[in-house]
């Protein structure tokens, strides 16, 4: 028992941390309709930015957060230079899918290239200490990237219900051309939107950092789980992104430990979530039906 | 405009693409014998990943499904043949086609729930399929070897009279046909062979999307309601181009396995599946020549220019490659072939123009 209390609480700091690129996700997903492959790569360059700031001496905190403002940087470039030219992803999802192809090849060689082939560390940001929950030595880490992923939720929902840029942004996530039609500078709010996407891309790389080593190779797996919570929760979903990254989390923790089928393959649990829900349930839990029009 | 001027001239230019095509064969079949042992064996593994990208170009540029996991169906064949060589000792070839058929059912396995899954989702998945088949390599390495590998070996009596594993690879039968010195005449020989294998494949995939079927293939992709309509059994459809698209991919899979004579899980990870879909690009789909531009474009890229560069700047050829994929798709969509095609319509809109206003003289 207290062996699976342990577990579950790894499972939901690591969920937290899907939550938390899942969100990115999301947002990319309501604002340009696509699925960003490269969300993971864009995410692990920011991380290489915090990680410069912390090793040039700053505390982590600034430097997260300078690495959060490097990476909306690199949305707002990455939306204007690549993926608005592209078009309606879902009129050519081939051309889109090769972009971001491209976007993940090309960010991933980039940083090989500034950063050297060398694995980094990255510090935790809560500590190695832990404290005592059932009987079980719980690490302040896991803890504090719930709280964060809290303090992030409550952000989002703020900025998307009692903001006017929110509400620009839902507006255009529901119709770009009546959003233009009333004075919505929608390639503003796209941009914004990305920018906030890899801003936050920035904060799940951080806290994945520690656990293995900051390299090129950071968040490929992580951005499969984030992909997982966000079909589970419905890609369209703030809260789906959030229960589903958590979910997913302590699927993938806890299932590979008791589950010898899954020992060494503690994305299979993950894979198969994604398989039925899109076969099942394309919507997922909290996400909106889609009615297409022939 | 005279109604004999265009057709002679089109009779004049249908010969070009058959003496191009001649050509490409001539250069094909010289190359091993200029070539080194070493330079053979290099382009010798370009041929998998040009009948892999054949497969894959089938299904996304004829078809429209987007697969970002063909490295895993290559890594399925090259783990066919491997195991079907340790344990049964059947002949080379026909673990080739042995690996086709297993990947062919393994494609139409994919290709059921893909019939629900569609665009972007379908991508995801693949991508996750491609990011799991380590996983799975490593989970299964009492079969598989896992990390540390396969070798594909023959168990039998050293001179000592010991049981051991003895590696083979893929020979020829006699060596008198070929160049006298051994290891260049296996080279050659593997090289020879692999292309025939891939002029096959090449020549029934075209041959497939010139027929009915392929016709089929080609309306789902541009509109899948229109062609439902218009009496295509979609669903067989796609689930027959998923089948031999992966049955393209378990052949090339199969092939590397040969001349590797060794397949481990790191081979086949995500990189693999992307580099396929950056030689399907680049090559220029939908096309046939255009798989095989791309497999040498990235051999090209990655054997005979990448070795050239400086330790630390190694990875600048991912780099070219990722944003290269990216100008193509925004400047090029068609990759090589597209731009050729454009080139040859252009310069046929000149000779049009010409020839109207020569036709219109008094």
């Amino acid at each position: 028992m207290e062996e699976f209390i342990s577990y579950l609480f790894i499972g939901l700091g690591n969920g937290a941390v899907y939550a938390m690129l899942g969100l990115g996700l999301v947002v990319i997903y309501r604002s340009t309709g696509l699925l960003n492959f490269a969300q993971g790569e864009m995410a692990m360059f920011a991380t290489f930015i915090v990680w410069t700031l912390a090793d040039s001496g700053l505390p982590l905190w600034l430097a997260m957060f300078g690495g959060m403002f490097g990476g909306f940087v690199i949305g707002v470039v990455v939306h204007q230079v690549v993926v608005r030219p592209v078009g309606d992803p879902h009129q050519k999802p081939l051309a889109v899918v090769i972009v971001t192809i491209g976007m993940f090849l090309g960010f991933n060689a980039l940083a090989k290239l500034i950063w050297g082939a060398d694995d980094k560390t990255l510090l935790n940001l809560f500590g190695r200490s832990g404290i005592d929950i059932f009987g079980t030595e719980v690490a302040w880490q896991k803890l504090g990237a719930l709280a964060v992923l809290a303090i992030e939720a409550v952000i989002f929902w703020m900025l998307f219900q009692r903001t006017k840029i929110g509400l620009a942004m839902r507006a255009v996530a529901s119709n770009p051309e009546s959003s233009a039609l009333c004075g919505i500078p929608v390639t503003r709010v796209l941009m914004f939107g990305w920018g906030l996407a890899t801003a936050i891309g920035a904060v799940a790389g951080t806290f994945t950092a520690p656990i293995t080593a900051v390299s090129s190779n950071l968040m490929q797996l992580t951005l499969i789980y984030a992909f997982a919570a966000i079909t589970l929760g419905g890609f369209d979903s703030f809260v789906g992104a959030i229960v589903g990254g958590l979910l997913v989390g302590v699927l993938s923790d806890v299932l590979p430990r008791y589950v010898d089928f899954f020992e060494k393959m503690p994305l299979a649990p993950a894979f198969i979530l994604i398989l039925v829900v899109l076969l099942v349930r394309p919507e997922g839990i909290f996400g909106q039906r889609k009615v297409s029009r022939v | 405009m005279t109604s004999s001027s265009p057709a002679k001239s089109l009779g004049a230019r249908r010969w070009v693409p058959l003496i191009a095509l001649a050509a490409v064969a001539v250069v094909c079949l010289a190359l091993p014998q200029v070539l080194s042992s070493y330079w053979t064996d290099t382009i010798t593994t370009w041929i998998p990943l040009a009948v892999a990208a054949l497969g894959l170009n089938l299904l996304t540029g004829y078809n429209g499904q987007i697969s970002v996991g063909h490295g895993a169906l290559f890594g399925v064949g090259a783990y066919t043949t491997a195991l079907i060589l340790n344990e049964w000792h059947w002949p080379f070839l026909v673990t080739v086609v042995a690996s086709a058929v297993v990947c062919f059912v393994a494609g139409v396995v994919i290709g059921l729930p893909a019939l629900r899954i569609k665009g972007l989702y379908l991508a995801l998945v693949t991508l996750a399929v491609a990011t799991l088949f380590p996983q799975i390599l490593e989970q299964f390495s009492d079969t598989t070897g896992g990390s540390a590998g396969l070798g594909i070996t023959n168990r039998e009596l050293n001179r000592r009279g010991v049981m051991t594993d003895r590696s083979i690879r893929f020979e020829p039968p006699d060596l008198a046909l070929l160049s006298a010195d051994d290891a260049k005449a296996s080279s050659q020989w593997r090289y020879y062979i692999f292309l025939l294998v891939a002029a096959i494949c090449f020549l029934l995939v075209r041959n497939l999307v010139n027929s009915r079927a392929g016709r089929s293939i080609i309306a789902i992709r541009d509109n899948e309601t229109a062609a439902e309509v218009s009496g295509v059994n979609v669903a067989a459809a796609k689930v027959f181009t998923f089948g031999i698209s992966a049955a393209l991919a378990g052949i090339g899979g199969s092939l590397s396995a040969l001349e590797l004579a060794r397949v481990s899980s790191g081979t086949f990870t995500l990189v693999l599946s992307l580099n396929l879909l950056v030689a399907v690009v680049v090559g220029g789909t939908p096309s046939i020549a255009g798989p095989a531009i791309g497999a040498v474009f990235l051999g090209f890229f990655t054997n005979v220019i990448t070795p050239e560069f400086p330790e630390d700047v190694k990875p600048l050829t991912p780099l070219i490659l990722g944003v290269l994929l990216v100008v193509l798709m925004l400047a090029a969509p068609g990759g090589i072939v597209g731009m050729y095609r454009q080139l040859q319509a252009r310069l046929a809109a000149r000779r049009a123009i010409s020839q109207t206003a020569i036709s219109q003289v008094p």
